[in-house]
């Protein structure tokens, strides 16, 4: 689904990931720990198509095609999604709006019928559930007053209700209580399937006891120095990142 | 300047047995306007707006001939309102709607009741002088006292057909009796391929307990030039809601004067204003603390693309030995194009102790993180656009109670909206 190869990339003329090597195939969780400024959110970004960012070479393929080149709303039809490590507030734009916009952009790109504003709170109330969010939220501003937990929550409501083959959670787990962590990891879990694949970016153990990824990968200096399974990262729950480094 | 004196002579002609001390108005007033002249960029208070357009141009002043054919659909019609129409700067009672609760006074009659409203020696504006020498149109109203007023009151002011540069000088007055409810909407439009000028004038006083719902829009064919001068006078809880919607004009400039004149008065006023092309909206608003236990919130918003400009300039006065002052003033601009520019200068004078202030003023583009984040919804670029563009405006409109001036509003920045951005 996935396929980065020998990603060369940074922004403003320096260079954060130096050669990096990652697949995702279908129904993969894959993990990306590292220590702040390893480049774990500059492959995030670079992935989702944010602006000012430079690939120096490497490809990024995803369901065969290359991606560079494609504009952050287009890769998003094309099924990625980002759960924002700091979701943007965006006054004046209602939630509920924003979220059918979103929606209805995804449908009429795959030829379907879009939603009109009844079905979708139907099928909105569904999903909040699931996040155990409250209705007030709904007619907020897009993330306007919401606390750090709601935001998060909100993000993995957006997934839930875009049904993106990927799913880049990055650092999802910052900021939240032991609650709010059961909640958002319980959302991603129940959503989870042989179709779809995520990459979790994370500092730590917590939010991977409660996903279970399939590989764990460490990223230091710009590239994955060691890859492995739930057992690498407890290592580095215990050891840190030093033993690891050159 | 010469052919303001031809005008002024021309209209002294027209009336030739006007009241005596109404004609010592208009040449005291014309006197002074010459004196004073037109604002140059040396006038600290105009510096940021250039009048040679008005200064410069042979305007004309409206006489009957220049009354079209009225159109079967009244441009800006708002559902569910009475009307009074001024087409050209003619009233057109025949087609004006006026409920029982409202009495219209004749010129004369109200300037000898209330000449302190035409006082113009305190004043260095220019426009107003001007316009007090040559008021040839709107009407001077009073709401009774008591009176509750559920529909809104539409003044529409049409400039249309026109086949010469014409010029017009509505003066409104209003008073809002004790305890009286209104919602009155002030509405300037035009359409027509000849360039004109409006200089309005409104003065509105409400009285003890009164509640008044104003709304101002703007939406003169962008061929004219539209100066105004709009005051208000606030007596013990009265409480004012005005809100401002502007996007017509070349040039616009409107002075606001607002005072807070007895115990526990309470005012909002809200403005947005939207320009394109080489646009120039001006701005500057007065609030007058000149009482206790004073209320007033202030909320100017500006989105300027191509090259348009923008100027806000707030002040708010709280006078000396006034207390439990309560006044907030926030002005948020957003720039569409590199080439908009905005100048705001909010400004707070305070002369009492016991007062909270807030002010604040803030100019930007288009948040690139909201951007980014709504297109990483799959929400299109210009989509994306829109959506943060109208919700920068949203509170304003909001603000607005009267669900058809809302959404007739709403439809109206709508629009505006998807006529400007396909150019960012």
């Amino acid at each position: 689904m996935l396929e980065i190869k020998n990603l060369h990339a940074g922004i403003d003329g320096k260079e954060i990931l130096k050669g990096l090597d990652l697949t995702i195939k279908a129904g993969e969780l894959h993990a990306i720990m590292g220590r702040n400024g390893s480049g774990k959110s500059t492959l995030a970004n670079i992935i989702t198509g944010r602006e000012n960012y430079e690939v120096t070479s490497g490809t990024v393929k995803f369901n065969g095609n290359n991606i560079l080149d494609m504009s952050p709303e287009n890769r998003a039809l094309e099924g990625i999604f980002m759960s924002f490590q700091y979701p943007v507030v965006i006054p004046g734009v209602n939630n509920t709006y924003f979220l059918r916009a979103a929606l209805n952009s995804k449908l009429k790109h795959n030829e379907l019928k879009e939603v009109n504003a009844a079905d979708f709170m139907r099928l909105i109330r569904e999903k909040l559930k699931l996040v155990e969010m409250d209705e007030k939220y709904l007619s907020r501003a897009v993330n306007d007053g919401f606390s750090g937990g709601e935001k998060k929550k909100n993000e993995i409501l957006q997934m839930l209700t875009l049904e993106p083959q990927l799913s880049i959670l990055d650092e999802t787990d910052s900021g939240l209580d032991i609650d709010a962590l059961r909640i958002i990891a319980q959302g991603v879990n129940n959503f989870r399937n042989s179709e779809r694949s995520f990459l979790a970016i994370t500092h730590y153990q917590r939010l991977l006891d409660h996903m279970k990824p399939d590989f764990i990968h460490v990223l230091i200096d710009g590239k994955i120095v060691k890859s492995g399974g739930m057992s690498l990262a407890q290592e580095l729950e215990e050891k840190g990142y030093s033993w690891l480094e050159a | 300047m010469k052919q303001f004196q031809k005008e002024f002579n021309a209209l002294l002609e027209y009336w030739p047995d006007e009241d005596r001390e109404f004609r010592e108005l208009r040449l005291k007033a014309f006197d002074q306007f010459k004196k004073i002249g037109f604002p140059t960029k040396k006038w600290e208070e105009w510096q940021f707006t250039d009048f040679s357009l008005i200064k410069n141009s042979d305007f004309h002043l409206s006489w009957d001939s220049d009354i079209p054919t009225i159109p079967k659909n009244i441009p800006g019609r708002i559902q569910d309102t009475y009307l009074i129409l001024i087409v050209n700067g003619h009233y057109q009672p025949q087609l004006s709607d006026i409920p029982d609760e409202v009495s219209v006074v004749k010129r004369k009659e109200h300037f000898k009741k209330n000449p302190e409203l035409y006082s113009i020696e305190s004043s260095s504006n220019p426009f107003l002088s001007l316009n007090t020498s040559m008021m040839n149109s709107g009407l001077p109203i009073y709401i009774k006292e008591n009176a509750i007023i559920k529909r809104p009151l539409q003044i529409i002011y049409l400039t249309t057909n026109l086949s010469a540069k014409l010029m017009n000088h509505p003066r409104f007055s209003c008073q809002i009796g004790e305890n009286a409810e209104a919602t009155i909407i002030e509405h300037y439009t035009g359409s027509t391929s000849s360039p004109y000028f409006t200089n309005a004038v409104s003065s509105i006083n409400l009285e003890k307990n009164s509640r008044l719902n104003h709304i101002r829009i703007q939406e003169e064919d962008l061929n004219s030039n539209h100066t105004a001068f709009t005051s208000y006078t606030l007596d013990n809880q009265s409480q004012l809601e005005a809100t401002y919607i502007s996007s017509g004009s070349l040039l616009f400039r409107h002075n606001v004067k607002l005072i807070l004149k007895n115990k526990g008065a309470n005012a909002t006023v809200n403005g947005l204003s939207l320009t394109k092309t080489n646009q120039h909206h001006d701005q500057h608003i007065i609030v007058d603390h000149a009482s206790d236990s004073c209320q007033s919130d202030q909320l100017f918003k500006y989105i300027l693309s191509d090259r348009s400009s923008g100027v806000f300039n707030g002040k708010v006065i709280v006078r000396e030995k006034t207390k439990q002052t309560n006044a907030n003033q926030s002005n948020k601009n957003l720039l569409l194009s590199p080439n908009a520019l905005m100048n705001a200068n909010p400004q707070l004078e305070i002369y009492a102790d016991d007062v909270k202030c807030s002010h604040g003023s803030t100019t930007g583009q288009i948040d690139s993180e909201a951007l980014f984040y709504l297109r990483s919804r799959g929400i299109s670029q210009q989509r994306a656009m829109e959506l943060i563009v109208s919700g920068f405006a949203k509170d304003i409109i909001d603000y607005i109670k009267n669900t058809d001036i809302k959404s007739y509003i709403s439809e109206y920045v709508f629009n505006w909206l998807e006529g400007s951005m396909k150019n960012v």
